[in-house]
């Protein structure tokens, strides 16, 4: 009866040799791609596979009671196996993804996916869980809590926030300050042969463009500081506009072009003459920007370079999550836009292995890893923040509230 | 043409009928030039219009190959992404990805999608017409809508990004294209080719496998194969809802890649060695989709031929 | 196996009809029947109930916001949510100005292919250039997006921008300095994308138009182009508005692209040469950063704003389309 109808179809002929070979077509070209799939998961990138396996292999060190072991760099090699997720800022990508990357190599269970999407995201996916660590430019204001507990903050990189400018003609370290740079990013001052850009620097030949000032549209640590630095420095019709505390979001948007990340700042820079925005120092250094030598406290034009970097960061004395501003320091060479980036992690772990991991992580990349950061742009942790992160790291504990690591 | 008669009769009006009638005829042949100049012209603005419209077509297609065939190799295609400065890297997470999550969509959407034609296709009345109408205006749902109410369903609940929250919400985009094209190839099913086989005592069912689904299957086809093609695209819908992944990666339960995602990540790069994986990630994803449409085309070729 | 027809009419008791109906009784009363009625009716409840959670879960997600702005959150022109001030204006501003600018450049561009494709060209060109027009629809946004940032945005900041700003009659609408990134460019982009709708519809509008009327009119003396002008387009106007409309709502919904190309600034454009927000341009910036409570729910009143939006004008084409096709068969 099926062939009767089927046949009555097709005018007498039967259906069966056009309706089977399609459906084999079908079963065929899916057995193909089931196997294109099988042959590229077996197919390993240069990165190590990432199976999650929660209960891999534990450390060695059998001496401490705690379930981490002693948290020591010569341990830290040895590792437990585990895929972490983390999101946060977009300024310290370039780090993270060398020294994840790195490390991993060294530790062939643990691989990281960093989603560098902005300070605010890292915030708001650590307090709600969604991810197990988080990063940003700007610590969570006392008591840093989300679901899970409290939130521990754990320096983790030293970087900068240049000045960048397309301006074909006029070389590197163009000396801009306070009030200059808040007249451009208010709108006062129009085109780069203004007097007051010009009075700052004799015998440089500044074209008639128009300024295009480029800000973040999204939240931004970079934006952050140089709302804190315009505050100190730009005087009041800068405070008029952005009040006396700095903020994450950028306080004018009214004037110029608003770009998300600092990868979207550094495009539309690149692509625009006559435009000026700020970008996280490794970004700039990457894309071969030309930087603004700003004026710091002690009066003196610094660009951004590791060494100025470094010098702002050596005047973090007594550093924590509380006191975190280095905006616009003391000292000759000080660059005055630097900012530590924080990491954000549950101080209760509810899984231990993670824990350990995270622990084993961030010990590694505040020590051995900022071997990497001068090479990228940023500048390694002084040493008395390098211990403030081992602290904050010794305060990891375990679901039940015992330490993780001794 | 003035005859002797006229002249005879000795009227006028032969004379102003002939000046009257050449009168015309130049009037007629004036305005003919004159209108076949103007239809001829606005021919030519018509076949402008038509070259303007290919060009970005071209254009398109020109830049994407040009730039992308530079980033294309073997290892561009099966490995993970590597730091930038380190090379070797590849876009083998985002192929994966997209497999998966797409794969998932149409695995949720096309029995559903099916269900709910065959239901159009068979009903009539106001309960239908309604389906009908809320399917035509959901085609017009921007994506990222669709991927909030993903973020809303999947993600925010549980607090976990993952592949199934974005196969969710492609499939809820792919649902109203294949209910659409798949009710129209049913519909196609001549209506007494349906009466015939239930006359003859099949159940519904069989009537439906046998006859409706049998004949309509190049349409079923090609309308779900264009929406595959839509959904491999689409990337606000993925954004907020797989997160991403540097690593490769291929459980649908946790973060995933996308191409769509590294064309929009890389792309917004200042770096050239991102924008060249941008626009190498763009080859891939456009030559699948166009390889996609062309077969759907194909297949629905196939339809028209053996239906005439 | 179960009785035919045959042996059900055999007895002359029963008319063939009775038993045609008893035979069709028996059928319905299995079991199988009944697992595909529930399997279609299973179907359409499920997509209804998509539809439904769709509008629910937005208006859900973004009743905090409403309960703190009220309604002005629709219309107000701060978005400041730094100081807890949302206001949907200026995105509803520039995504009605990129819609209108791509409209302007899609549809007189579209309906003048389409009429080429359907009346002036022969067959052999008409096909293969009606394939190319709609392989631009299957081309990604994302790709779209991608070109336009890379390549027609630098484009558009030496050439073309400057070039409008030279012509003095339209100051008003070209003012400003030339950045690439910018409400027209954010147009131009959505016309190359809603063009191949245009194009589709308006085709299959004109081509609908019965040959009587064209014979007429050329019987009356008509060259092709008064043909056209007096009976194609006449007939197939509502086809073509249906065709308008449902490009428009195209183009509203469109995100990706837009935000890849207009320029990211929260404020009300004074030019078509200065950068702005579409509705779905800012859903897509804000959304990830947004904390949860007020700030994502003003994000996810913003995504109901642009659903709200782009479904009444799909509605709207819809009836047009189908106020045609009865308009047909009537």
């Amino acid at each position: 009866m099926e062939h009767v109808v089927v046949a009555a179809q097709n005018g007498g002929r039967v259906l069966a040799p056009f309706g089977r070979p399609l459906r084999a077509r079908w079963v065929r070209a899916a057995l193909v791609l089931g196997a294109t799939g099988a042959l590229l998961a077996a197919c390993s990138s240069t990165s190590p596979t990432a199976a999650e396996r929660t209960d891999g292999h534990s450390t060695t060190t059998a001496a401490s009671s705690a379930p981490g072991g002693v948290l020591a760099t010569a341990t830290d090699a040895q590792s437990p196996a585990a895929q972490l997720t983390g999101a946060g800022a977009n300024s310290i990508d370039a780090f993270f993804t060398r020294v994840f990357y790195a490390y991993s190599a060294a530790n062939h269970g643990v691989s990281v996916n960093y989603s560098p999407a902005g300070s605010s995201v890292g915030i708001t996916d650590i307090e709600q869980g969604t991810v197990q660590f988080g990063d940003s430019e700007v610590p969570i204001a006392a008591p840093a809590q989300g679901t899970g507990g409290s939130i521990l903050q754990v320096p983790v990189d030293l970087g900068g926030v240049a000045l960048s400018y397309n301006l074909p003609g006029v070389g590197q370290g163009l000396k801009l300050d306070g009030p200059t740079l808040a007249g451009i990013y208010l709108g006062s001052i129009t085109t780069w042969n203004n007097p007051a850009i010009v009075a700052l620097n004799p015998g440089v030949n500044l074209p008639h463009t128009s300024i295009v000032a480029v800000h973040r549209a999204d939240s931004s640590g970079p934006g952050y500081d140089l709302d804190q630095y315009l505050i100190d420095t730009g005087g009041a019709a800068w405070t008029a506009k952005s009040g006396s505390t700095p903020s994450l979001h950028w306080p004018v948007t009214s004037v110029g072009v608003g770009q998300q990340l600092n990868t979207g700042v550094a495009s539309y820079i690149q692509q625009t003459p006559g435009a000026i925005g700020y970008v996280e120092f490794a970004a700039a250094r990457q894309a071969g920007f030309t930087n603004v030598a700003l004026k710091n406290q002690a009066n003196d034009f610094v660009a951004p370079s590791p060494t100025s970097i470094a010098s702002a960061g050596a005047q973090a004395h007594n550093l924590s999550a509380a006191n975190f501003v280095i905006v616009d320091g003391p000292g000759a060479g000080t660059y005055p836009l630097a900012n530590f980036s924080w990491t954000l992690l549950y101080q209760k772990q509810s899984n231990q292995t993670v824990g350990i991991v995270l622990g084993k992580l961030f010990d590694w990349v505040t020590t051995t890893g900022q071997q990497q950061a001068s090479a990228l742009g940023y500048s390694p942790l002084p040493a008395n923040v390098v211990s403030l992160a081992h602290q904050t790291l010794l305060q990891l504990q375990t679901s039940a509230g015992q330490p993780l690591f001794s | 043409m003035s005859s002797s008669l006229g002249h005879a009769l000795a009227l006028p009006a032969p004379d102003i009928a002939a000046a009257r009638r050449e009168l015309v005829r130049q009037t007629a042949r004036r305005s003919l030039t004159r209108r076949r100049a103007a239809s001829r012209a606005i021919v030519v603005v018509c076949g402008l219009a038509v070259a303007v419209s290919l060009a970005p077509l071209a254009a398109l297609a020109t830049y994407t190959i040009a730039r992308g065939m530079h980033a294309l190799s073997v290892s561009f295609l099966t490995h993970a992404p590597t730091p930038p400065g380190i090379p070797g890297g590849g876009i083998s997470n985002a192929i994966v990805g997209s497999a998966i999550v797409v794969g998932l969509a149409t695995a949720m959407a096309v029995p559903t999608g099916m269900a709910v034609a065959l239901f159009l296709a068979e009903r009539r009345g106001p309960v239908a017409d309604a389906i009908r109408f809320a399917a035509d205006v959901l085609t017009g749902v921007p994506s990222i809508a669709i991927g909030i109410f993903a973020y809303a369903v999947l993600v925010e609940p549980f607090n976990h990004y993952s592949g199934l929250a974005g196969s969710f919400a492609l499939a809820v985009l792919m649902l109203p294209i294949i209910i659409r094209s798949n009710e129209a190839a049913m519909g196609a099913v001549p209506r007494d080719l349906w009466e015939a086989g239930l006359a003859l005592g099949a159940r519904r069912a069989r009537v439906v496998r046998s006859v409706v689904l049998r004949g309509s299957l190049p349409g079923l086809v090609t309308g779900n194969l264009l929406a595959i093609a839509r959904a491999v695209g689409e990337t606000a819908p993925v954004l907020v809802t797989i997160f991403g992944s540097t690593l490769f990666t291929a459980s649908p339960l946790g973060p995933l890649a996308a191409m769509p995602l590294t064309i929009y990540t890389d792309g917004t790069q200042p770096y050239p060695t991102a924008q060249q994986i941008a626009w190498g990630t763009a080859l891939v994803l456009l030559a699948f989709v166009l390889v996609l449409s062309i077969v759907a085309r194909v297949v629905a070729g196939r339809l028209n031929r053996r239906t005439r | 196996m179960a009785p035919t027809l045959l042996e059900e009419v055999l007895p002359p008791q029963l008319t063939p009809v009775a038993g045609v109906r008893a035979a069709l009784e028996r059928r319905r009363a299995r079991p199988g029947g009944r697992a595909y009625a529930v399997l279609r009716w299973g179907g359409a409840a499920l997509f209804a109930a998509v539809v439904v959670g769709l509008v629910i879960s937005l208006a859900d997600g973004s009743s905090q916001a409403f309960a703190h702005s009220g309604l002005g959150l629709l219309w107000s022109g701060t978005w400041d949510p730094a100081h807890l001030r949302y206001g949907a204006g200026v995105f509803v501003l520039g995504t009605l100005v990129t819609t209108l600018v791509a409209i302007v450049l899609a549809v007189p561009i579209g309906v003048g292919t389409a009429a080429f494709l359907s009346e002036f060209a022969p067959r052999w060109i008409a096909a293969p250039l009606s394939v190319l027009v709609d392989l631009i629809a299957a081309v990604p946004s994302i790709v779209v997006g991608l070109w336009g940032l890379l390549v027609l945005s630098p484009v558009f900041a030496r050439h073309v921008e400057p070039f409008f700003k030279k012509i003095p009659v339209l100051e008003w609408f070209f003012h400003g300095p030339a950045l690439g990134p910018s409400m027209l460019l954010a147009g131009v982009v959505l016309a190359v994308m809603i063009l191949p709708t245009v194009v589709a519809l308006s085709r299959t509008a004109l081509s609908a138009v019965p040959v009587a009327d064209r014979e007429a009119a050329r019987a009356l003396g008509g060259t092709k182009w008064q043909v056209v002008r007096s009976a194609v387009i006449p007939g197939g106007r509502t086809g073509i508005e249906a065709a308008v409309t449902l490009a428009m709502g195209r183009a509203l919904g469109e995100t990706i692209a837009v935000a890849m190309v207009i320029g990211n600034l929260y404020t009300a454009p004074h030019s078509l040469l200065a950068p702005g927000a579409t509705l779905g341009s800012a859903i897509i910036n804000t959304f990830a950063e947004a904390t949860p409570g007020l700030d994502r729910s003003a994000v996810i009143a913003l995504a109901l704003v642009l659903l709200v939006i782009t479904a009444l004008v799909n509605a709207g084409g819809q009836l047009l389309l189908r106020s045609r096709m009865r308009a047909r068969t009537a």
